[in-house]
């Protein structure tokens, strides 16, 4: 980046994070989204100049700022362009911004290899890895080891690792020191890297990381070694950075945003950004045109560190319970506009909490447990149900099962029938792997006509 | 016969065989004589040589009606089906089956062996397929992009464009109709057009807001609904939404506009699909259990609705 001298190298929007070419234009758009009173549209200069118009003007408070990601929404900071930002802020945008660029960097040299490297068994194989990759992410900031990546070790590695393995030995001698650092780390990049030459390289691997010094030496034994090693691992578009220390061996280049995805070629590419559940949050006020958000100035997935700007909060959703980690905003191509940003949380995604899928969800209700433990029995259905008109065929198999099957009711011969759920045990079957709230087995809830649900299609009269 | 919810069905190219997948973790292909076919269509679900209407309904209904010689073949998984589709390739043909087990299978429709298993990285949770590409977006925001030519083998896996659950996914053709790219849609109210191979990325590949109420109101929150299912007409290339909220809407991918939303209906849109040649676009109302089951309400029918679908799909001409 040229000019060092500049506050934060370039001007960016402490409400929303968003990064600009000159101090100008980001007041203009600070006037345009944080400072607009969204009754009368006027421009103010200010935060708290905004608020006193509101309420001189339409005798209307206002808490928080418009359009400002959570944690920024003080209406009293006076702050306009860059100037009156908290230090701490400064800081921590300036550290951001510093770990980007590695990454970049990194990233940049891990690309020029990929290409060579393209695919071939790559797919499946890599990778699960579903958490692991973020901790890594994380590490690249202090160093940048251009060369190290080698880590990763998708199993596309194998032929790449003898080279590799000559190379290493040397290093450990100087290493010793570092290691103890390394443990912790260690522990992340062995889950990442599976089939990686198993633990021995890892241990020098994580050894070299924290030594700067020690690390020179290695890289030119390296590179031929390398490179292959290296695209493998799919950047993980992580924009991740999980605070976690994680000696990211990988320096995966948590990526840049923007230019991962899809486009690369190296499949590799780890997925599941521990799906971010990242709430929604932030919506932007609707506009169901397509925006194409492809402004990624966006930036706003880089942040890896702070709770992610945008996508914190939000109510509804998706506790993501798997991931754990925090929800990283993952790179997407085209970032959501997370500049939207409404005023803070005022959106809610009408959806169940978990982060199941909705036929999930119905698949654990005590109506549909019920079927679980009958696979066995299933095929009895098949015999060819000579009436059918509509009716169960599987009818006469299943009343021996417990007396239960009503939930087909057809056309309401049944009618009432739906009752059939006394008899089932609670609790009995174990929803498809989601643990989660079994609803409240009917006792006495509400009695659920088993077909409501589906759509009728066929029916021929069928309101099933 | 299925002892749960079928969720995903589907048709062979000849027309002759309904494949279908269900809950009760097997997918079931089922001979037809020539009589239940044409009720099939009657009934409105709308047939191509792929994947149909995502049927959700309790297993004797679809199937009920079609049995007479029932040549049952069963291709079971160790969870629920979740989508299902039929392959055509020069060299083999064959159903694709995924599942809330993690996995791919293909089976050959004389046995029920599978001809091979890809695994997944997570559960199933959408399909599709336009020969020679298939993609499948799974749990934790999964994608991954197939080849189909020759075997099916991964081709790549994809950083989701989205943030939240795929909730479904529809492949678009490029003008020389060949399979060039895909929308996903998720529980956010949000699609992505995703090509696999552009010119651009950064700019070419996008995301979109749909399926959400209170435009520009910004005083109240937000409600932002799931999109449930995206289709593509065949002839235009313009998709069509539906969603949690009960509405669909067109779109026009390329101008990048929307071209239609519909009113409201009461209960959610849970699936839609065009016919083979545009000319109708079904979707189906059914409560989708986005509010959990306490909106349940089982007096409420469910419908599938059938629309004209020639005129309103047209593209928007380019500025």
């Amino acid at each position: 980046m040229g000019r060092k001298k500049k506050k934060q190298l370039k001007p960016w929007c402490w409400y929303c994070n968003r990064d600009f070419d000159d101090e100008k234009i980001l007041i203009q758009h600070q006037k345009a989204k944080h400072f607009k009173c969204h009754i009368c549209h006027k421009k103010l200069y200010t935060g708290p100049g905004l608020a006193i118009h509101c309420m001189q003007v339409h005798k209307e408070t206002i808490d928080a700022v418009p359009n400002a990601i959570p944690g920024r929404t003080d209406i009293e900071l006076e702050i306009y362009g860059m100037e009156g930002i908290p230090e701490k802020d400064m800081d921590e945008r300036r550290r951001l911004l510093e770990q980007k660029t590695q990454a970049e960097s990194q990233k940049k040299k891990q690309q020029e290899d990929s290409d060579e490297y393209d695919d071939d068994d790559s797919a499946a194989s890599t990778s699960f890895q579903p958490q692991p990759v973020q901790p890594q992410q994380g590490y690249i900031p202090p160093m940048a080891q251009p060369g190290l990546p080698p880590v990763p070790g998708a199993p596309g590695m194998p032929p790449g690792i003898p080279p590799l393995m000559p190379g290493v030995p040397p290093l450990m001698p100087g290493m010793p020191p570092v290691m103890p650092g390394m443990p912790p780390g260690l522990h992340h990049q062995r889950k990442y890297t599976q089939s990686f030459c198993g633990e021995n390289i890892m241990m020098p691997m994580g050894g070299m990381m924290p030594p700067g010094p020690g690390i020179p030496p290695l890289m030119p034994g390296m590179p031929p070694g390398m490179p292959p090693p290296v695209p493998r691992p799919g950047i993980p578009p992580m924009t991740q950075a999980q605070a976690v220390s994680a000696p990211g061996i990988l320096n995966r280049p948590p990526a840049p945003t923007a230019t991962v995805p899809a486009p690369q070629p190296p499949v590799t590419k780890p997925l599941f950004p521990s799906a971010g559940q990242a709430q929604a949050a932030v919506q932007g006020p609707v506009g169901t045109d397509f925006k194409p958000l492809n402004s990624t100035p966006a930036t706003t997935t880089e942040p890896p560190k702070p709770t992610f700007p945008a996508y914190t909060q939000s109510t509804a959703s998706t506790t993501s319970t798997t991931n754990s980690t925090a929800a990283k905003p993952a790179a997407s191509i085209t970032s959501k506009p997370a500049t939207l940003t409404t005023t803070s949380a005022t959106s809610k995604l009408i959806h169940p909490d978990e982060d199941i899928s909705l036929e999930e969800r119905r698949a654990q209700l005590p109506k549909y447990q019920r079927n679980l433990p009958r696979p066995g029995q299933a095929p009895i259905g098949n015999p060819p149900v000579g009436p059918i008109g509509g009716m169960m065929p599987p009818q006469p198999g299943i009343p021996q099962q417990q007396g239960m099957r009503p939930p087909m009711p057809p056309h309401g011969q049944y009618g009432g029938h739906h009752q059939g759920m006394p008899g089932y045990l609670p609790g009995a079957m174990p929803p498809y792997g989601q643990g989660p709230p079994m609803v409240p087995p009917y006792q006495g809830g509400p009695p659920r006509p088993p077909m409501g649900m589906r759509p009728p299609v066929m029916s021929q009269g069928g309101r099933y | 016969m299925h002892t749960g919810p079928v969720l995903d069905v589907c048709w062979s190219d000849d027309g002759s065989k309904v494949f279908t997948a269900s809950c009760d973790k097997t997918a079931k292909m089922w001979d037809l004589n020539s009589n239940q076919a044409i009720q099939i269509a009657q009934e409105g679900v709308a047939y191509r040589e792929v994947a149909v209407l995502c049927v959700e309904a309790s297993p004797p209904s679809l199937n009920a009606c079609h049995l007479s010689d029932t040549t049952v073949v069963e291709f079971p998984h160790d969870a629920p089906v979740k989508t299902i589709h039929w392959i055509k390739a020069p060299n083999y043909s064959c159903v694709m089956t995924g599942s809330w087990d993690k996995t791919l299978k293909f089976w050959d429709t004389r046995s029920s062996n599978p001809m091979m298993v890809l695994q997944l990285p997570e559960r199933c949770y959408c399909a599709d397929m336009i020969y020679p590409m298939a993609v499948v977006a799974t749990a934790e925001r999964g994608l991954i992009v197939y080849q189909l030519e020759n075997q099916p083998s991964e081709f790549r896996r994809i950083e989701s464009p989205l943030k939240h659950q795929h909730r479904c996914v529809a492949i678009f053709k490029d003008k020389q109709n060949k399979p060039t790219g895909f929308a996903l849609g998720s529980i956010e109210g949000r699609v992505a057009i995703h090509y696999i191979n552009p010119p651009n990325p950064a700019k070419d590949n996008f995301t979109f807001k749909c399926h959400r109420s209170n435009g520009t109101n910004t005083s109240a929150p937000q409600d932002i609904y799931a999109v449930n299912g995206i289709a593509f007409h065949p002839v235009h290339g313009t998709l069509a939404t539906v969603g949690s909220d009960g509405r669909f809407s067109f779109w026009d991918k390329d101008a990048r506009t929307k071209l239609k939303t519909s009113e409201q209906l009461d209960q959610p849109i849970s699936a839609c699909c065009f016919n083979h040649n545009g000319n109708i676009f079904a979707y189906a109302s059914s409560y989708d259990w986005s509010k959990g089951h306490e909106f349940y309400n089982p007096q409420k029918k469910n419908y599938i609705f059938l629309r004209n679908a020639a005129e309103e799909l047209k593209p928007r001409n380019k500025k």
